[in-house]
């Protein structure tokens, strides 16, 4: 049977409504019956067809009696609190699809953003933002800044507490400062490991560093603009990886 | 964020009581609504009456009915087979077929939306996946070494200028249009992230979604 969509509204064709009503007045006892049976509750349905004095029921006349009495015996305020009609029921619908709609919008919303940043950082021009998206993004930065500065906090902390076994120069491929920056950090690893790590490294610094013409980060300096001598000379020996 | 679960989607389900408890209530809540939006079509689409009563497992009643759950009860109790089909009646009812009408217009509006949106975060997550394959800045902060860490913050802090002296900017030029705004500087300060503040800016295109839902639809 191939699905078409169809129109909600009321079918004017006689035939074709009358097949329709067939179908899903079927389709629809059918669900009654598993929504019972599967979830072990009392149910009934009544459907009257224009111009049909008697209605169609489930279970039977007289299990739909049986449903209704008990429904009847239920004080008033609980008889009506899930009770709903069409206009009240697509209401509804329409909030809680507001609902999703809105947060799925928030979730994107903050995915754009990330792109945004991360894809800045390698230093393709900021294009125009408006205020919102400047606070947004600038927002985000903040955040990931205080990420990285308990994780850098947690790191160096370990590494301190693991001593000098840490550092290993020996085996190190780039020739490193001795600044603070330069210290491995996960003690107690393979030299091999380490020896990887370092050239991984400085294919990520290069990797950093392109694809984009200049050297800074969304600036127009030349040079990257740190103040530690030391520093400069890690981005540039990467960059510019001596011969040895 | 969605994982694809292996267990979800259609399965072959056998017809007696669920045995988990927490499965029954899941589907007896999706079923339910399922039923009802059923009904809902039929009466739309065919012009029938009807009244659908179900007991949830918590003993909670549900029903729905059309037009209304007590005046088709009643009918059936009645046996009563003659309608009223005066002029008011007719009136009335094609009041209520006209709201419906709109109202499932409305519906389907807010579903396609959704569609859209929903397919616009999966292309997101792929470009990220993409993303954090290729470039090693792009991984969850917490697989970066120290030194990665080190680089990646001084990146960090020197868009984050950017993006200020850019904000800054913003404020200067259209300070002629908001006055009372360039009093204030953005710096370094705590940004609203918040429904609050996407209502404030009626020029970014976002925030059209987001007024979506004041724009009063009932």
């Amino acid at each position: 049977m191939t699905r078409q969509k169809v129109k909600l509204a009321y079918i004017t064709n006689d035939f074709a409504r009358k097949a329709t009503n067939k179908k899903r007045k079927k389709g629809l006892m059918k669900k009654v019956s598993e929504l019972s049976t599967l979830c072990g509750i009392e149910a009934c349905a009544i459907i009257y067809s224009p111009n049909e004095s008697q209605p169609e029921v489930w279970p039977s006349p007289v299990g739909v009696q049986r449903v209704l009495s008990e429904f009847k015996k239920l004080p008033e305020m609980k008889q009506n609190k899930n009770m709903v009609d069409q206009e009240s029921f697509l209401r509804q619908r329409i909030a809680k699809a507001n609902e999703q709609l809105q947060k799925q919008c928030k979730n994107n919303r903050e995915k754009e953003m990330k792109q945004l940043m991360l894809q800045n950082l390698t230093g393709k021009g900021l294009h125009n933002l408006n205020m919102m998206d400047s606070n947004e993004l600038g927002w985000l930065i903040e955040q990931n800044l205080k990420d990285i500065n308990k994780r850098v906090d947690t790191l160096t902390k370990a590494s301190h507490s693991q001593g000098s076994a840490a550092a290993s120069s020996g085996t190190m491929v780039t020739p490193e400062p001795k600044s603070k920056s330069g210290e491995k950090v996960q003690a107690g690893r393979s030299d091999l490991e380490v020896n990887m790590d370092t050239m991984q490294r400085q294919q990520r610094i290069t990797d950093l560093m392109n694809p984009q013409d200049h050297l800074g980060f969304g600036g127009d300096e030349m040079m990257p603009p740190f103040g530690d001598n030391n520093r400069n000379a890690l981005w540039s020996n990467a960059f510019f990886p001596r011969e040895k | 964020m969605m994982q694809k679960n292996p267990i979800q989607g259609r399965q072959k389900l056998a017809m007696k009581k669920i045995a988990k408890k927490n499965n029954l209530q899941v589907t007896f809540s999706k079923r339910r609504a399922g039923l009802f939006k059923k009904a809902s079509e039929l009466c739309t689409l065919c012009g029938v009456d009807v009244a659908i009563i179900v007991f949830s497992p918590a003993g909670k009643v549900f029903s729905f009915g059309h037009p209304q759950v007590e005046s088709t009860i009643d009918r059936f109790f009645s046996r009563n087979p003659c309608l009223h089909s005066s002029n008011t009646h007719k009136l009335v009812e094609a009041h209520r077929n006209a709201n419906i009408q709109e109202l499932n217009a409305q519906l389907a509006q807010l579903l396609d939306m959704l569609e859209v949106e929903k397919r616009k975060g999966e292309a997101f997550e792929e470009i990220r996946e993409a993303g954090r394959r290729k470039c090693w800045w792009q991984a969850p902060i917490d697989e970066l070494g120290l030194n990665e860490l080190q680089q990646l913050r001084i990146a960090l802090e020197e868009l984050k200028r950017n993006v200020t002296k850019q904000g800054n900017q913003v404020l200067v030029d259209s300070s002629h249009c908001w006055p009372f705004l360039a009093a204030n500087g953005i710096g370094g300060g705590v940004f609203p992230f918040g429904n609050e503040g996407y209502e404030m800016d009626p020029a970014s295109s976002i925030t059209q979604m987001y007024k979506f839902g004041h724009q009063g639809l009932f």
